[in-house]
């Protein structure tokens, strides 16, 4: 699912060493918590994965793809096999709940036809089939997460990315959302949430990958894991 | 609805939300293709005139005022002598004040049939092709004309009064006619230059005010193309726009001007009409080249930014 081979990542605009020489693998099906301290390399970390940056050196296989040999036009239909959820939710606020979530299947070209029925079905499972016709801004932080969840998931993706979900809602909210993660995990897809919230990663008790200053420094599916 | 008519419609939504840059945009556009049109119909015009003057090889003969009907005939055979004539039509003074009255109506001429007929007798000439080709030849059969007397006994009995010719007036208008095209094409490209940029700077704005929905396209897998589309739509309708208010604007502006020469000048006008469809076709082609052009300028550095960058964060 997701394979990193001594990835190294040097910024060339302040040379920054993001990432040192990180080798990982998350298997299909997997929920992995990224934990670790701001600057630590989580966002150079997602960013590798969604594309949005190469690495400097090493090598990085995402769902089947090898991300060194994928071409700029071929970089699209990576990310249709990830859905991500952003902590400040990016919704579109002009577009009503509806619409935000059938964006994202407009974009990848799918047919009204198809959306009409794929999108309130998506809204159902994270409970927002009443809120279909609200906007962003009418709705609270933990519900506009959700909004961003369905919108990751409508597109049936393999992988599921969460940068820091729970970081602008309230502790209550911040465990439902893990909670609705956890159980798109049990119908197969690959989660990985990035936080800093250590209490909520204890009480899920998944696999946890800690990252200090570019490099993986614990992760609970070694043997010889002490946790944090 | 399928994507691309989703996409149309969003085209349409930019060019409506983003509508003052986009009139400014056409504005430009539109002085673009009027002054492109304006040099076409002009050079049309003025090859016609000359094709026409040099069809009926017209240069006209004026005798003295007081000649009489008899020495008008009787003159016709020392101007046909002249070398290179080779045809001379007397034109009688009713026939030629009917000429004029055509032109400015019945009341100026109202007392001015038989003995009050103010035109001389005159005529009409033609010369040989060689002549109508060899400027220099022309004019010393011009300058042969204008001394031509009527002597019989040695008495001078009427002379040519002036010659006119049509050639002088379609040489200049050549010449004018080539100046006006140089003008036209460096004045067309500075202003196709200028549009260009001002589209490309048109669907900048656009984009920059849709880069949140451009970040979100590009994070669920949009391909460039899709994300492309809605403001190459935008630049074709701006360009579309301007093509068929420009066909318009050039439509009456050429049929004022054509109907004011027609009381002056008398030769057959290529009306608007009769190009219309070859200046639509052709200003649409260039209106949307023009505009699917400015706005690939402006989309290509934008897609290559990923993610927070499209932010600007």
């Amino acid at each position: 699912m997701i394979e990193f081979k001594n990835v190294s990542k040097v910024y060339s605009s302040n040379g920054a060493h993001a990432l040192d020489n990180v080798t990982l693998s998350i298997a299909k099906g997997e929920f992995v918590f990224i934990v670790g301290a701001s600057g630590a390399g989580k966002s150079t970390f997602l960013k590798l994965i969604m594309r949005e940056e190469q690495p400097t050196s090493g090598s990085i296989i995402v769902n089947d793809m090898y991300l060194e040999r994928l071409s700029r036009r071929k970089v699209p239909y990576l990310r249709r096999t990830m859905g991500i959820v952003f902590q400040d939710f990016r919704l579109i606020s002009k577009m009503t709940v509806y619409e935000n979530v059938a964006f994202a299947m407009r974009c990848v070209g799918k047919k009204t036809a198809t959306i009409k029925k794929r999108v309130p079905y998506i809204l159902d499972l994270v409970g927002l089939s009443d809120k279909a016709n609200d906007h962003p801004t009418e709705l609270s932080g933990g519900e506009q997460q959700r909004v961003s969840l369905a919108r990751a998931l409508v597109n049936n993706p393999e992988l599921i990315i969460a940068d820091e979900p729970t970081g602008n809602i309230d502790p209550e909210m911040s465990y439902e959302i893990i909670e609705l993660l956890s159980e798109i995990n049990k119908r197969g897809t690959t989660v990985l949430v990035v936080t800093h919230e250590h209490e909520l990663v204890k009480s899920f008790g998944k696999r946890v990958i800690n990252i200090e200053d570019g490099r993986v420094v614990a992760d609970s599916a070694d043997e010889e894991y002490i946790a944090i | 609805m399928s994507s691309f008519g989703y996409l149309v419609k969003e085209g349409f939504k930019n060019l409506f939300n983003n509508r003052m840059m986009s009139l400014a945009s056409i504005g430009v556009l539109i002085s673009c293709l009027v002054l492109t049109g304006s040099a076409v119909l002009l050079t049309v015009n003025v090859s016609n005139f000359v094709d026409t003057v040099s069809d009926k090889n017209l240069t006209n003969v004026y005798l003295d005022d007081d000649m009489d009907h008899l020495h008008a005939v009787a003159i016709g055979q020392d101007i046909l002598a002249v070398e290179h004539v080779v045809d001379a039509q007397l034109v009688e003074k009713d026939e030629a004040m009917e000429g004029f009255r055509e032109q400015l109506g019945e009341d100026i001429f109202q007392n001015m049939t038989g003995k009050g007929n103010p035109f001389p007798y005159s005529y009409r000439i033609s010369v040989d092709a060689e002549t109508m080709q060899n400027v220099e030849q022309y004019d010393k059969v011009v300058e042969e004309l204008k001394h031509v007397q009527l002597v019989r006994n040695g008495e001078v009995l009427g002379k040519v009064a002036s010659v006119s010719s049509h050639r002088d007036m379609a040489q200049k208008l050549t010449s004018l006619s080539s100046l006006i095209t140089m003008m036209s094409f460096w004045i067309i490209l500075a202003l196709a230059v200028i549009s260009l940029f001002i589209i490309a700077n048109t669907i900048r704005m656009t984009m920059f005010s849709h880069r949140f929905e451009i970040s979100i396209m590009k994070s669920v897998g949009a391909t460039n193309t899709f994300v492309r589309i809605p403001f190459i739509i935008e630049g074709a309708m701006i360009g579309l726009i301007s093509a068929v208010v420009s066909v318009g604007v050039l439509y009456f502006l050429s049929e004022g001007i054509i109907a004011a020469l027609k009381s002056i000048l008398k030769f057959n006008y290529t009306p608007f009409t009769d190009v219309i469809w070859y200046v639509a076709g052709a200003f649409i082609g260039a209106g949307v080249i023009v505009g699917v052009l400015g706005s690939l300028l402006s989309i290509s550095r934008f897609l290559k930014r990923e993610g927070n960058e499209i932010l600007g964060w």
